[in-house]
């Protein structure tokens, strides 16, 4: 498509018109392929060229403040909304081109999820699998395998609308999951979880994770983004800033490891010690110890110090790496850009 | 005393089983949720008390027509307005519950959802009616009381509910309740205009029309009404690369040929009306559609070159919505033509009456010029819609205001020649034998070339975008 913007240009008023078509798409194409996707309102660019691939079976964070086009660009993938400009697809196909085949795929749970009036849970979940075209038994099965899976049997015959919102949830992933879908798109589904529901929800995000769905999930939590997720994707001011592992993120650009140590011996000596050895920075003394730095991310290098430690008679009773928080990342690269004023993709 | 039998509790299959699975899932869910407010069953109970009052009241007093009237009185309460009335928030209660990008997920598109919900308001008012036809059948043997008729009012009150409901469900695809109120009054008046205007024609001594048939020519309007504003309602929340569109247009040029065949039957002005009511109704939706992705919906078109070629005309978007108001009118005009030769009555084809005509189509042209010239970046279809009803309600009033004061002034000529680019004031100069028609025939023919080139000139990218779509696909 030659007249796409650049990432740094308005993009143009007519709608997006998708290069190519295809009618069946590839087995092993990506879950989720998004390319130069644009999405304007009224002026207000709300994603900005964003590009990123999912491969199948990866559960992939999505991670930005409020406004940061993390809803739109989910809405686009979910089909419920159309690019300004650029291309996204779903298990290879175009959302605009073929929405029945994405909606076929995709289940969609929204931050804000829908519960009607005067309806039980069993209701609720048998129009949506008639809605989705399931008669007769396979109906019966699918609703039976989806309330075992959400633990929604002992609820069947309560109302929506008396549910707990950690119980709503679980109805509303089970709504999604009905006509098992390779892709899910939640946005948003631990708000306003109390911890145990949190904990629920994560657990079946694990096990769909495991019975190789592509999960794609946005949350303001990022610790439970960091241990759910194979990689995680930055979003802000409509564009993409950060697409790497947790991993990756926390090391950051950083080339050294951050220890907390607690010694039984002489903390004099021990900072001594520090200040003659090779690769270890004495960084500050805590509360029962202190924290070193030691220059290198090689683990046969961190575990050669403390060896050394032990062997100088230090006694370590305490040795643990430090990891940087995931939020304190997250920051750290919103510091970055804005110095910057540029995009990093890792 | 005998003991209780422990009842087996249902088991799941067996709960899910209480609607067949043939049913429209979204009437079962508004069955399901319907029949379980206190709404339905408050209004079911104390229709049957009433009922049974009036029944009393009648038994007591054979000859008083007052139980006559409270019966009436309660079943047309309940039909033409308990019921429309919860049609309002039909559509906008799922945006409320964010519920309706849900739906939209699944495989019921917007039209299912819209009829779905309509097919479950008239089912419960029907079992209004089915429990009301008892007390129809008592009344019958205390005598004083024509059953034929009794039924046949029914019917009609029963297919004008039916109606009522139809607008309310459509409008309520508007999100603000003002708006929805509005336009749904709005558009329950000119459906009862039409009504009215249906027929107090016979009485006028203009026809010699028999009732039948005019009541068959009522029932064909409300069934295509029932159809249209459901799809004006579906429209408004279906996704912008799904084509109502072409099923729309095509539905009301065959609604409008079949009134066309009425003419055949001894009818001659109703039928225009009921043509200029439909055509108009298609009309002014395909002008003020949004334009959609022209990619995905102009694809089933590129089959044949037959199937491009009627894309001018069905594809959904006001472009082609110009198209389909010229291609309405010009079967308008010709199935008139071909109805005055067999008929042998002159309805449209003398100078006076086809400007009349012709200034009715522009009419309808005419708010969209003023659209493109003051709302062009404002593309929403509800916003369009609002628009262009307020600029045809503006200008009706102004038509008034200028014929008031033209038969004031006796000085037609001179008004009209003020006022040439407004389609009203030439559509009433030309029953004015004052001005010549020729004049008036070419200032009609100019503003319709205005009204159909300027928007197209005015968005003049959107329609090559159309036409690069539109091309064959290689």
């Amino acid at each position: 498509m030659s007249d796409l913007p650049e990432p740094d240009l308005s993009p143009p008023e007519e709608p997006a018109k998708p290069t190519e078509t295809v009618e069946v798409a590839p087995e092993d194409a990506p879950a989720i392929e998004v390319t130069n996707l644009w999405r304007t309102f009224n002026g207000l660019r709300a994603v900005q060229g964003i590009s990123f691939t999912v491969d199948r079976g990866h559960v992939i964070g999505f991670v930005g403040a409020n406004g940061a086009g993390k809803t739109t660009t989910m809405r686009i993938l979910a089909t419920l909304d159309y690019p300004t400009s650029g291309n996204a697809r779903i298990c290879g196909h175009d959302v605009v081109d073929f929405p029945a085949e994405v909606r076929r795929r995709i289940g969609w749970m929204p931050d804000h999820y829908g519960t009607y009036n005067n309806m039980t849970v069993l209701e609720y979940l048998d129009f949506f699998a008639r809605a989705l075209g399931y008669r007769g038994s396979e109906r019966v099965e699918r609703i039976t395998e989806v309330m075992e899976f959400t633990d929604l049997v002992s609820l069947s015959d309560r109302l929506i609308d008396k549910l707990s919102k950690g119980m709503g949830q679980r109805l509303c992933l089970g709504r999604a999951l009905l006509h098992d879908p390779d892709v899910l798109i939640l946005d948003e589904p631990a708000a306003g979880l109390d911890p145990k529901a949190r904990v629920e929800l994560k657990h079946l995000i694990r096990i769909l994770a495991e019975e190789g769905k592509t999960v794609f999930i946005s949350s303001h939590i990022l610790s439970e983004l960091g241990e759910m997720c194979d990689s995680l994707l930055f979003i802000n001011h409509g564009q993409i800033i950060h697409h790497g592992t947790a991993d990756s993120l926390r090391r950051g650009s950083n080339e050294s490891t951050i220890v907390s140590i607690r010694v039984v011996s002489d903390s004099e000596a021990f900072r001594e010690w520090c200040d003659l050895s090779p690769n270890v920075t004495y960084l500050d003394a805590t509360k029962k110890g202190a924290r070193i730095e030691i220059d290198s991310i090689d683990e046969e290098v961190i575990a050669s110090v403390l060896r050394r430690m032990v062997m100088d008679e230090h006694e370590v009773v305490e040795f643990h790496l430090e990891e940087r928080k995931l939020e304190d990342a997250f920051i750290e690269i919103l510091g970055e850009i804005e110095a910057s004023g540029g995009v990093t993709v890792n | 005393m005998s003991e209780s039998v422990p009842t087996e509790p249902q088991t799941l299959e067996q709960r899910l089983t209480d609607f067949s699975t043939r049913l429209s899932p979204m009437l079962v869910k508004e069955l399901r949720q319907g029949l379980r407010t206190n709404l339905f069953v408050i209004a079911f109970i104390l229709l049957q008390t009433f009922m049974m009052l009036c029944l009393f009241a009648g038994l007591a007093d054979p000859s008083s027509n007052g139980a006559t009237g409270f019966f009436w009185f309660f079943i047309t309460t309940t039909l033409l307005i308990i019921q429309p009335v919860r049609g309002f928030s039909a559509l906008s209660s799922e945006y409320q519950l964010n519920t309706m990008d849900l739906i939209q997920l699944t495989r019921l598109d917007a039209w299912r959802i819209t009829l779905g919900k309509w097919t479950a308001l008239n089912a419960q008012g029907l079992l209004f009616v089915i429990g009301v036809l008892p007390y129809l059948v008592l009344r019958y043997f205390l005598g004083n009381v024509d059953i034929g008729n009794d039924f046949i009012a029914l019917g009609g009150l029963t297919i004008g509910s039916g109606l009522a409901t139809a607008i309310t469900i459509g409008c309520s695809a508007f999100r603000n309740v003002i708006v929805r109120v509005i336009i749904s009054v709005g558009l329950g008046f000119l459906v009862f205009a039409l009504y009215q205007a249906l027929r107090l024609l016979p009485m006028m001594g203009r026809s010699s029309s028999y009732e039948w048939e005019l009541l068959l020519l009522l029932v064909v309007c409300a069934i295509y009404g029932i159809f249209f504003f459901l799809s004006f309602g579906a429209s408004r929340i279906s996704p912008l690369s799904d084509n109502l569109a072409t099923r729309k247009r095509l539905i009301a040029i065959g609604a409008a040929l079949v009134c066309q065949g009425f003419y055949l039957l001894g009818l001659d002005l109703e039928v225009m009306v009921a043509t200029s009511f439909i055509l108009g109704l298609a009309i002014i939706d395909a002008l003020t559609e949004p334009l959609p992705i022209y990619s995905r919906v102009l694809k089933p078109f590129a089959r044949s070159r037959f199937f491009r070629l009627t894309a001018i005309f069905l594809a959904p978007g006001w472009i082609s919505g110009l198209g389909f108001s010229v291609l309405a009118t010009a079967i308008t005009i010709a199935s008139t033509l071909v109805c005055e030769s067999v008929a042998g009555q002159v309805i449209i084809s003398e100078g006076g009456p086809f400007v009349t005509f012709l200034s009715s189509y522009n009419i309808s042209l005419f708010p969209l010029v003023i659209i493109h010239i003051f709302f062009a970046r404002h593309s929403s279809y509800n916003f369009t819609f609002g628009i262009y009803l307020f600029i045809q309600a503006a200008l009706f009033f102004l038509t008034l205001m200028v014929s008031a004061l033209a038969s004031a002034m006796e000085r037609w000529a001179e008004l009209v020649y003020l006022l040439v680019p407004i389609p009203s004031v030439i559509a009433v100069a030309a029953n004015d034998s004052e001005i010549e028609v020729p004049i008036l025939l070419l200032v009609a023919v100019a503003t319709t070339i205005v009204c159909i080139g300027f928007p197209l000139i005015r968005h003049h990218r959107r329609v090559r975008e159309f036409i690069r779509e539109w091309k064959p696909i290689r």
